[in-house]
């Protein structure tokens, strides 16, 4: 403890309403120098060792308690009224508040995890639906029922689909004024420890990066659901995975990565957006469902599933009552060494994600000499082209990343020992195949030739000229 | 003061005067604002609901100070966090707390909508005419002539004037309540603490969104002592900034959310889910022949063609079938009007590629689409055309069926312009048997169970269409 500066006690024991000061906690400011109106209190003339500031000196033989120094001190332990501290006369030396100013009442009962419920469901016929409104209704029956967003082309329908479900499910559909809105909304609803989400696109995307990072620093779980776009800029509104980097290496500034989910059917849509909600929530981490164009419009078959969920409530939630009071949702650290720490937590869970999230969808892989590595809609027609090519005799085999942050190198590696060539297919100038020449040379695998078929500017690959691109590496061999 | 933590363990760990003081400078407004504050949630007896939204500025440590739940939010953003909490627990008693960099320059766009809104939050304010962690640099509220380290020849009008917030945020329909109030006496000092507890009340009953904005010192970026930035604010900030109520509209309480729900039932219907069948589930019963492992479809017309309508038609009727089946739609710019295609393929199994870009059979609405797509069937492929519209296909390629069926004829005879696309399907039926004609009428009553006065002229449309090809091969 720092000892307070020693000045002649100013006040009687029996005194009440008027100031009482800790000098210690006096910046000098003298906004209640000038509103006493009887002129008790003085600029001081020492400096006050603990924080170089000059306290003000109070003498208060003249003091009414009129209290209006009180109200002009800023500092929450400044000047205070003398009936709210015990023992003033005594306190000379800085002591603790507790025994100063007493006992304070205590806090509730500490938070604890609220599980989230399974509910059964009925088993249902196929419903025929586009894939943004699969999404919708996987989040629907993860629990979500609270969505924000903006309007844009290709994503809005799960949007719409959201506008109509959740008022009558006692959930909210916001239409923000910007993305940037939206993401920050999504902030505040998973800092309330509840599941919310949005569907946007490319631009859209591009806008709510910002608020991922401060999702990610102050660990917020939230589901993104991102139907790329062709770019760069406005782009058009045909199909792309130009977003891939974006997702997986940019998601706004700092130290920052989240689960990327792709999916590659409507059923998919619905499967995974579920699965969002719970990876999100486990690592307490925004997660992005990275889909196409293609696939948000596409209508197909999608199953539900036997059971959706009632969320629980996570230990950590800002929700706003006795039991989570002491809760902070912040991604501020103001010293270096604790930020560091930080960063080395966020690290640690990354490497745990990386370890056990890895997902793939390996399609005749067995005995596959060329492999094609492809993701999303373009991942359909590359399964086309591999069972053509498996008729023209050729070994063909598809590795479908369904992570592809973390990208699934383990199970690539297993497929790898028999393969001559690798074929990477994708809508994008290479942005897959940075994510697993990445994962390769981290892993310390030199890879076969990879060879690449693409298409940009809102077109996919299409499923001829992905067999021709199996079908040349045939030829180099020869 | 029992809505400030006894210890500010968050403040520098706590460590020695740290543990009791704030982080501001001497004579901050901000220490002011946070009492009135913490003042008003003790009077409310509101501590235990309370969400504080810290903002991006000097007040982004307020969580140090303020035993209640804190967000601490992005630069600006603090409004839409605090929607986010309000809506996630409408119990929750929802506060931003923000400066006027954050509020009235990067934040405006979330300031003035989530007041337009008018979902019952409070949002506190600090004007101080500078930006104090940044280091002094020009605000949105800095006067005219005011030298800031990014005005340093004074504020000119170019510049941007001195942004009015309270006025601008009384001006909207959303708000309930809105006060500026300033901190440089202790008369302003007793209206402010008022409005800060009055603000909050008309969140706690319900009642709508409330703003108060506090004229407020930063003696540091002023060059001034406090008791001079005090006289500043009232002799050169007031004029501009005037204060007292800019609205105050008697609202009865309105505020209620219902409870989330998680019903199984109503989300299944919501879904539109239809319980499952007994015995095949839609699964492997035996079905109709598909001729190939994966047929694809392109149907091709303008908006309002109803290709889009036919084409889910045809996919949700193979799913029905035991398919594997996809629809995908394709538009040019327009909303209304403009070109509109349909890609559907059916797989025995399951779809590979689902866009259409060698369709086995192409359905065209207009002479444009009609050109565009013929050349891209395949051998064995089949065409229909909308022989109404186009008189004169042009050259057509070698080795497909080529079909002109009236679909717009048969339409215009059945007194319903829009069933033309059932026309279409009904020759696509009957031309190329891709599905039993019951399937597709069984689809078609599934559609439009919800308007079965509709069904019959869609079903005389579609047998017109059937009758039409029939009549051909004949």
């Amino acid at each position: 403890m720092v000892p307070a500066q020693q000045l002649p006690n100013p006040m009687p024991a029996t005194a009440r309403d008027r100031p009482f000061l800790e000098p210690a906690y006096c910046k000098g400011c003298l906004r209640c120098v000038e509103v006493c109106p009887k002129g008790c209190i003085a600029p001081g003339t020492a400096v006050f060792p603990g924080t170089g500031l000059i306290p003000v000196e109070l003498r208060l033989d003249a003091c009414n308690g009129c209290g209006l120094c009180i109200g002009a001190c800023p500092e929450p332990f400044g000047l205070r009224p003398e009936s709210e501290v015990a023992h003033a006369a005594e306190a000379y030396c800085l002591k603790d508040p507790t025994e100063l100013f007493g006992e304070k009442v205590v806090d509730g009962p500490p938070s604890r995890d609220q599980p989230a419920e399974a509910i059964a469901l009925e088993d249902c016929q196929a419903l025929v639906i586009k894939g943004t409104y699969a999404s919708a209704i996987g989040a629907v029956l993860a629990g979500c029922r609270h969505v924000f967003g903006y309007p844009i082309t290709p994503s809005t329908e799960g949007a719409e689909l959201m506008a109509k479900m959740l008022p009558k499910l006692g959930g909210a559909f916001v239409q923000a004024v910007s993305e940037v809105a939206a993401v920050n909304m999504m902030y505040g609803a998973g800092a309330a420890g509840l599941p919310s989400m949005t569907f946007t696109s490319s631009p859209g995307f591009s806008l709510m990066l910002e608020g991922i990072s401060y999702m990610i620093g102050a660990e917020v779980p939230g589901v993104f659901v991102n139907i790329m776009r062709g770019g760069p800029g406005l782009g058009n509104i045909g199909p792309e995975q130009a977003d891939i980097k974006l997702a997986c290496r940019g998601l706004g500034h700092g130290n920052t990565h989240a689960l990327v989910l792709a999916p590659s059917t409507p059923q998919e849509m619905l499967d995974l957006t579920m699965e969002a909600f719970a990876l999100s929530f486990r690592y307490r981490n925004p997660v992005v469902v990275l889909g196409d164009g293609y696939l948000g419009q596409m209508t197909g078959a999608v199953r539900l599933p036997a059971r959706m969920l009632r969320p629980g409530l996570p230990a950590w939630s800002v929700w706003g009552d006795r039991a989570h009071r002491t809760n902070l949702i912040c991604s501020i650290y103001l010293a270096e060494e604790d930020l560091e720490a930080h960063n080395l937590r966020l690290e640690a869970k990354y490497a745990a994600i990386g370890a056990d999230e890895q997902r793939a969808d390996p399609y005749r892989c067995e005995d596959a000499r060329v492999l094609v590595v492809a993701c999303n809609t373009p991942a359909r027609m590359a399964k086309g082209a591999v069972e053509t090519a498996r008729e023209q005799g050729i070994a063909a085999g598809l590795f479908r990343p369904v992570t592809i942050w973390p990208f699934p190198i383990d199970a690539l590696k297993e497929a790898l020992p028999h393969v001559d060539h690798l074929v990477v297919v994708e809508a994008s100038p290479g942005q897959l195949e940075d994510e697993m020449r990445l994962a390769l040379s981290h892993a310390g695998i030199t890879p076969p030739p990879i060879t690449s078929v693409r298409r940009l500017g809102g077109i996919l690959p299409q499923q001829s000229e992905i067999l021709a691109g199996i079908r040349e590496t045939q030829e180099v061999r020869v | 003061m029992s809505t400030f933590y006894d210890h500010f363990e968050r403040h520098g760990h706590g460590k020695g005067l740290a543990d009791h003081t704030t982080h501001y400078c001497p004579g901050c407004g901000h220490g002011l604002a946070h009492r009135d504050l913490a003042a008003a949630i003790d009077e409310l007896g509101v501590q235990d609901r309370t969400v504080l939204i810290n903002p991006v500025g000097c007040s982004v440590f307020a969580y140090y100070y303020f035993d209640v739940g804190n967000t601490q939010a992005a630069h600006g953003r603090a409004p839409a966090v605090a929607l986010g909490h309000k809506l996630s627990n409408p119990d929750s008693v929802v506060i931003c707390y923000q400066g006027d960099g954050d509020l009235a320059s990067i934040g405006l766009a979330e300031t003035i909508s989530a007041a337009q809104m008018g979902v019952p939050i409070t949002v506190i304010f600090i004007n101080n005419g500078i930006y104090g962690m940044t280091g002094g640099q020009m605000a949105p509220t800095s006067l005219i002539g005011q030298r800031t380290t990014t005005s340093p020849n004074g504020r000119h009008p170019w510049m941007g004037q001195p942004l009015r917030v309270a006025e601008l945020i009384a001006e909207l329909d959303g708000p309930v309540y809105v006060e500026r109030v300033a901190l440089y006496d202790a008369k302003q000092r007793f209206r402010a603490r008022k409005a800060i507890t009055k603000a909050i009340r008309m969140q706690v009953e319900g009642r709508g969104y409330a703003f108060v904005e506090v004229l407020s010192e930063c003696p540091t970026h002023l060059k001034a002592t406090a008791v001079s930035a005090e006289e500043w604010i009232r002799t050169q900030m007031e004029p501009i900034f005037p204060l007292g109520v800019k609205k105050d509209r008697v609202v009865e309480p309105w505020f209620k959310r219902p409870a989330r729900s998680f019903d199984p039932e109503t989300v299944l219907a919501l879904c539109g889910a239809e319980p499952a069948d007994n015995g095949d589930g839609g699964g492997r019963a035996p079905r109709h022949p598909l001729g190939a492992r994966d047929r694809s479809v392109k149907l091709a017309g303008s908006g309002g063609d109803g290709a889009q309508t036919a084409g889910l038609l045809i996919a949700r009727a193979a799913i029905a079938e035991g398919f594997d089946a996809t629809h995908i739609p394709s538009y040019g710019p327009e909303s209304r009007g403009g070109t509109s295609y349909a890609d559907v393929h059916i797989a025995d199994l399951e779809v590979f590629n689902p866009s259409a870009s060698e369709p086995d059979i192409l359905v065209a609405f207009n002479a444009p689409s009609l050109a565009r797509f013929a050349p891209s069937v395949p051998e064995g492929g089949v065409i229909l055309y909308d022989s109404t519209v186009i008189k004169e296909p042009g050259e057509m390629p070698y080795n497909r069926r080529i079909l002109g069926v009236p679909f717009t004829g048969i339409a215009a005879g059945l007194q319903r312009p829009m069933v033309k696309n059932l026309a279409a399907l009904g020759a696509l039926q009957a031309a190329t048997d891709l599905l039993p004609a019951p399937r597709f009428l069984e689809t078609l009553r599934e559609v439009l169970k919800d308007k079965p006065s509709t069904l019959p002229v869609n079903e005389a449309a579609f047998a017109a269409g059937q009758r039409a090809v029939a009549g051909m091969r004949g």
